[in-house]
């Protein structure tokens, strides 16, 4: 297997279990999706406030059989075409991460293709490439999830640094917490823009942790106090709430976004993860680039969401760059991405 | 009819070839506990000395539970995966009857009993009949002091299989007559599961790889995960 050729003709199998999405893709040469399947678990985990690990791990035993055959189909091309299968093998979820290597697994030894084992955070950097390859490097990307919150300067493929990251609660994680709080409802960062939108982002003046102070992020002291004005203001109005909290998060977030891609002098800035559907951060982060006269690259809201397209696209990228993983991979659910020192 | 077999349900990850002629081949290993990463690399180190094409299968026999919910899962979602792709049915045989087969020459009744952690046992009653076992009772969790209760209930000698038996021993030895079957048959194994799928197959008892469903027995520990979580929206 090894030697095979990556070029852009090779189609990869992508698959995507690490937390509450069941994905499926197919991406050819790296950057052009040919179909992509995502079933999210969201309905079955909303009633507990969070994802419940043991029942994402069965609904992804039920779920992917019928993604992996609805992006062939979809595709519309034989499995013959699949060249190699990758697979997320952390960060994430252990029972939910052995659901989809273990499949990914048993496809690429069935079909006599390589299986490639993909870093899920390296998958949401190249999420933005399959929506524009032109983007040049170095790159800025800011990368807002329920479990993370980090500026990385992408100075080639598999060439990143950490220019930031949270000290304490990742932003998607906030925003849980508040809407929790706030009697919302689950997902939180939804509930939370929902409820923004008719509320007054000046009402109440949260604190900008830590603002003016290098490229790291917090944002659990900003969760305290926003319980402790709801706790002293008892009739507050919530979207007011809401839209408060959320434009103190965003704030920090773009302000420092913008200030790492001046740092590095980076040819564009790019916004990734779950949280970068937030309406608020997609509208601010683009006024910020064109305030400091920055390419800003916004994917679209399917694409920072987990999806199997940027397994699939981070997948052709490591194997031209390393070659196919072994078959003895398992999965690693505290996974880092790989830094340059 | 070539069958694969694979069996990940409790900490032994077993594969095994099998046909009209038997048990072709099989690979077994019950250390490690590394199931997602053992169990790919031995169906191909199986095939490969068994001189079998991946593509000669005519059906896969995994073992649905009851078991440990993780290890399960990783034989489950391998067999599925492989069957779609082979466009073959597929065989879900229980990790209980698995135990009881072996045991099939006895002349009394089987208790097959898994460990199911957390001070609980996966069970279920099997009595010999002319080839096999047949399953007595419903498998169950419960504590080991239910499993001795339900032996006492039954007043004759029994013989306990599986590794739940072996390390709740005391406590299901309390008062009831039965004895223990040896610790080589202390899990389910692949060889027992292409010797049941292979029956089953001669009267097409197959079902497709979506249809198949685990043997959970017990309801999702509702635990929130917030530290691992990634993707909040
Ligand atoms: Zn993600």
């Amino acid at each position: 297997m090894s030697g095979i050729t990556v070029d852009d003709r090779t189609l990869v199998l992508g698959i995507e279990t690490s937390c509450d999405e069941t994905a499926a893709a197919l991406v050819m040469g790296g950057y052009d999706i040919v179909s992509s399947a995502v079933s999210t678990q969201v309905d079955l985990h909303a009633e507990f406030g969070g994802v419940v690990p043991e029942i994402a791990s069965r609904a992804h035993l039920d779920l992917l059989n019928p993604m992996i055959a609805r992006a062939i189909v979809e595709a519309g091309v034989g499995e013959e075409r699949i060249d190699a299968v990758a697979c997320t093998v952390g960060p994430g979820l252990i029972g939910a991460l052995l659901v989809g290597v273990s499949a990914a697994k048993a496809l690429a030894l069935t079909w006599g293709v390589p299986f490639v084992g993909v870093n899920h955070m390296e998958a949401h950097l190249y999420a933005a490439f399959l929506e524009d390859p032109t983007l040049e490097f170095p790159l800025v990307v800011l990368l807002v999830s329920g479990g993370h919150t980090m500026l990385i300067e992408m100075q080639d493929h598999g060439r990143y640094r950490l220019l930031g990251q949270t000290i304490d609660d990742a932003a998607g994680e906030a925003f849980d917490k508040v809407a929790r709080f706030l009697g919302l409802g689950y997902p939180g960062g939804p509930a939370i823009d929902r409820e923004a939108l008719q509320g007054d982002p000046e009402a109440i003046a949260f604190p900008r942790a830590m603002l003016h102070d290098g490229l790291d992020f917090s944002f659990s002291g900003l969760k305290t106090s926003v319980m402790n004005h709801v706790r002293k203001h008892p009739d507050v109005s919530a979207a007011d709430v809401a839209a408060s909290f959320q434009a103190a998060v965003v704030d920090v977030l773009v302000a420092k976004a913008r200030r790492a891609a001046e740092a590095v002098g980076a040819r564009g800035l790019v916004l990734g993860g779950g949280v970068a559907a937030n309406s608020l951060l997609r509208e601010r982060f683009l006024s910020v680039c064109t305030e400091g006269g920055i390419r800003g690259f916004l994917p679209s809201r399917e694409m920072c969401t987990d999806n199997a397209a940027m397994i699939a696209a981070a997948g052709w990228h490591r194997l031209r760059a390393d070659g196919p993983t072994a078959l003895d991979a398992g999965a690693y659910p505290n996974l880092r991405l790989p830094l340059l020192p | 009819m070539l069958i694969l077999g694979i069996e990940t349900a409790t900490q032994q990850v077993s594969v095994a070839i099998g046909g009209h002629e038997g048990v072709l081949g099989m690979f077994e290993v019950s250390r490690g506990r590394r199931h997602a990463e053992t169990l790919i690399p031995a169906v191909e180190f199986l095939c490969a000395q068994a001189d079998v094409q991946i593509d000669e299968f005519g059906a896969i026999a995994v073992d649905i539970g009851p078991g440990l919910f993780t290890g399960m899962r990783v034989g489950l979602a391998a067999g599925k995966a492989m069957a779609q792709a082979l466009r073959i049915p597929m065989i879900g045989i229980s990790s209980l009857d698995l135990l009881a087969f072996p045991l099939r020459h006895a002349d009394r009744t089987i208790a097959a009993v898994i460990d199911a952690r957390k001070g609980e046992l996966f069970y279920a009653f099997y009595k010999p009949v002319p080839g096999g076992v047949q399953r007595v009772t419903e498998p169950v969790v419960g504590r080991a002091a239910d499993l001795a209760a339900d032996l006492m209930a039954r007043g004759q000698n029994v013989v306990c299989v599986g590794d739940g038996a072996l390390r709740y021993r005391e406590e299901i030895a309390g008062g009831a007559a039965c004895d223990f079957a040896e610790q080589f048959l202390a899990h389910p194994s692949a060889a027992p599961l292409v010797q049941l799928a292979h029956a089953r197959a001669l009267r097409e008892e197959w079902v497709n790889p979506w249809e198949i469903q685990p043997l959970y027995l017990r309801a999702p520990d509702a635990q929130i995960n917030w530290s691992t979580r990634e993707s909040a929206r």
